[in-house]
């Protein structure tokens, strides 16, 4: 009898999906901590599987839901299935850890995280498509005219987040909730880059791994860029052991640094690499610079900003090596025909930089409103009780200790406490105790948690949708 | 080389240089940074529609139909970000320019076809 090939893509109709996703984020390394930090474990990650089945990642978010849950909770897991492919280690008590490493580099968890990862990726990333076009015919002077116009552009302006920081109200505290965001991708540096170094494609390659040779401190780990993050995050009394901080990413964060991982896991993306990578070398000239004098400024002497000051320098040689060395050879080695993917690739990281920025300005001014948006419970409270205002509600009692594994809704809710002791928690270092009688206003996309502080606690949920609506 | 940053809709959506007004156009066939003078007496290109031809935009001086594609492969290269365009002009750096606003017609304020979803799988 003869063979009739039959190729049929590979496809989880939406059931399937869901339910793959349930199992995977079910792994016991992925349920809910019942601390706000995890502890020198990189294969602990909070991914919430309990609410997973409400989720749809089987469209593409639109650009205004960049920031919802279904963002955060897509990116959680794709920062989780991504690492898999690194080698990751607790600094300490492995022999504690070993069943946990067991179970993050288990076939189940590699499997399953891999057939999800595309439908993933589309969620989060599809969005994209519509807002990066490129057209018309371009030639690689075009290109490098395009490209160099980025290292002209002035790069003294602070960003929205740097501003947010600077104006805060506790600036320690949104400076050392800035630096975590940068933990995923900083501690586990330029692993995605790597993900570009093998294989065999020409002299770029060599170029390419030049590139990581200087990431990687030239061998010595005292002067790796990780090493130097290390010592920045102590010097501000933070932890570097990967992922303790987890609950405390943004959306925006861990899609910047997911990103370069799904550039680099993906290969028909390499080109895109190339344009993002040009675009974040060259720009992290001006961050770093302003970074390392935000961080003196708020913390004074005590600031090790050797991390930033060292990419002053090394990125401005990065950014010119990318373009010289990468970027012209592999035009002339592929045809002009992979510009437009240099340049999408360039303008992609752009939108997500963007993305990221108001994201993070937005979550200092939310951790910086505690106080207020603890006041403005009580007139919406008032209005809820006259029957001015009517939402749906849930009613929750939780016992003492039971924590909130942060999470944040998709539009306003106001918190009511009828009994007991809870502390809500906005970000690390910020939270407000609630009691009986007070509450709190929760605003939309906004990261939270809390966690229960009496024998019991009896609150109310409503989802206001609209806290302002409910003030006029 | 010139690189310029303008708006795709609204205002500032227009780039003048050496007596050329340029706008980003999103039509059925293609987006591309297109002149708006027609090339045979100077007519309002920004105003023309698809009108008789799925691919052809017709002036609304004359009549004269001009290729989408055609004026495609003479474009200015470009990118749009969002409501932003960058595009490179194959003139000197220091080429006066000004920006200003140019109202477009449906056929130019269409979004553009859909490329495929991200990813490598489904
Ligand atoms: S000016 Fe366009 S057809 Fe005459
Ligand atoms: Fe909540």
């Amino acid at each position: 009898m003869s063979f009739k090939p039959d190729y049929q893509p590979f496809v989880l109709d939406g059931d399937q999906l869901r339910q793959t996703v349930i199992n995977y984020a079910s792994n016991p390394l992925y349920l809910d901590n019942e601390e706000w930090q995890n502890d020198d474990n990189p294969y602990r990650r909070q991914l919430r599987p309990q609410v997973l089945q409400y989720l749809d990642f089987s469209r593409v978010l639109q650009p205004d839901e960049i920031l919802t849950y279904s963002a955060l909770a897509a990116n959680r897991l794709l920062t989780t299935i991504y690492e898999a492919d690194l080698v990751l280690l607790p600094k300490t008590q492995f022999a504690e850890r070993r069943a946990d490493f067991t179970g993050f580099y288990s076939t189940t968890n590699r499997v399953q995280g891999e057939m999800i990862r595309p439908y993933l990726e589309r969620h989060v990333f599809g969005f994209l498509d519509d807002e990066v076009e490129v057209t018309g015919p371009w030639t690689k002077d075009d290109l490098q005219a395009f490209l160099r116009r980025l290292q002209e552009e002035p790069d003294d302006q602070p960003s929205k987040s740097e501003l947010a920081i600077a104006r805060s109200s506790d600036p320690k505290r949104a400076l050392r909730n800035w630096l975590i965001q940068f933990a995923p991708d900083f501690l586990a540096e330029a692993s995605p880059m790597i993900r570009n170094v093998m294989g065999y494609y020409g002299p770029v390659q060599s170029a390419w791994f030049k590139v990581i040779i200087d990431e990687y401190g030239y061998g010595v780990h005292r002067t790796k860029h990780s090493t130097l993050f290390e010592r920045t995050l102590a010097s501000v009394g933070l932890h570097s052991d990967l992922h303790r901080y987890w609950q405390y990413y943004l959306a925006s964060s861990l899609m910047l640094s997911n990103y370069f991982h799904y550039l680099g896991k993906n290969h028909e993306n390499f080109f895109r690499y190339l344009g993002a990578l040009y675009y974040t070398e060259t720009e992290l000239v001006g961050f770093c610079r302003r970074a390392a004098s935000l961080m003196s400024s708020v913390f004074g002497e005590e600031a090790d900003t050797l991390y930033f000051t060292e990419h002053v320098h090394i990125d401005g040689h990065h950014s010119r090596m990318v373009l010289e060395e990468l970027i012209s050879p592999i035009v002339d080695q592929c045809g002009a025909s992979v510009i437009p993917e240099i340049v999408r690739g360039y303008e992609e990281f752009r939108v997500l930089s963007q993305i990221a920025d108001e994201d993070f300005a937005a979550q200092v001014q939310w951790m910086d409103s505690g106080p207020e948006n603890k006041n403005l419970h009580d007139p919406i409270w008032a209005k809820v009780e006259a029957g001015e205002i009517t939402a749906p509600v849930a009613h929750l009692v939780e016992p003492r200790g039971e924590l909130s594994n942060t999470h944040q809704h998709d539009a306003d809710e106001l918190c009511h406490i009828r009994s007991g002791t809870m502390k809500f928690v906005s970000g690390y270092d910020a939270h407000q105790i609630l009691e009986a009688g007070q509450g709190t206003v929760i605003w939309g996309n906004r990261l939270h948690g809390a966690i229960i502080e009496s024998p019991e606690c009896v609150y109310e949920i409503h989802s206001v949708k609209d806290y302002r609506a409910c003030l006029s | 080389m010139l690189v310029l940053t303008f708006a795709v809709a609204g205002a500032g959506n227009c780039v003048e240089l050496e007596g050329m007004p340029y706008v980003f156009a999103r039509t059925r066939v293609a987006s591309l940074v297109m002149p708006v003078k027609c090339a045979h007496r100077g007519g309002p290109l920004h105003l023309a529609e698809f009108i008789g031809s799925d691919t052809r935009l017709t002036c609304p001086w004359h009549g004269r139909r001009v290729s989408v594609t055609r004026l495609l492969a003479q474009s200015p290269p470009a990118v749009r970000r969002g409501n932003t365009v960058t595009a490179v002009f194959r003139v000197p750096a220091g080429t006066r320019h000004t920006i200003r606003h140019l109202p477009l017609s449906a056929a130019l304020s269409a979004a553009g076809p859909r490329p495929g979803g991200a990813g490598s799988g489904p």
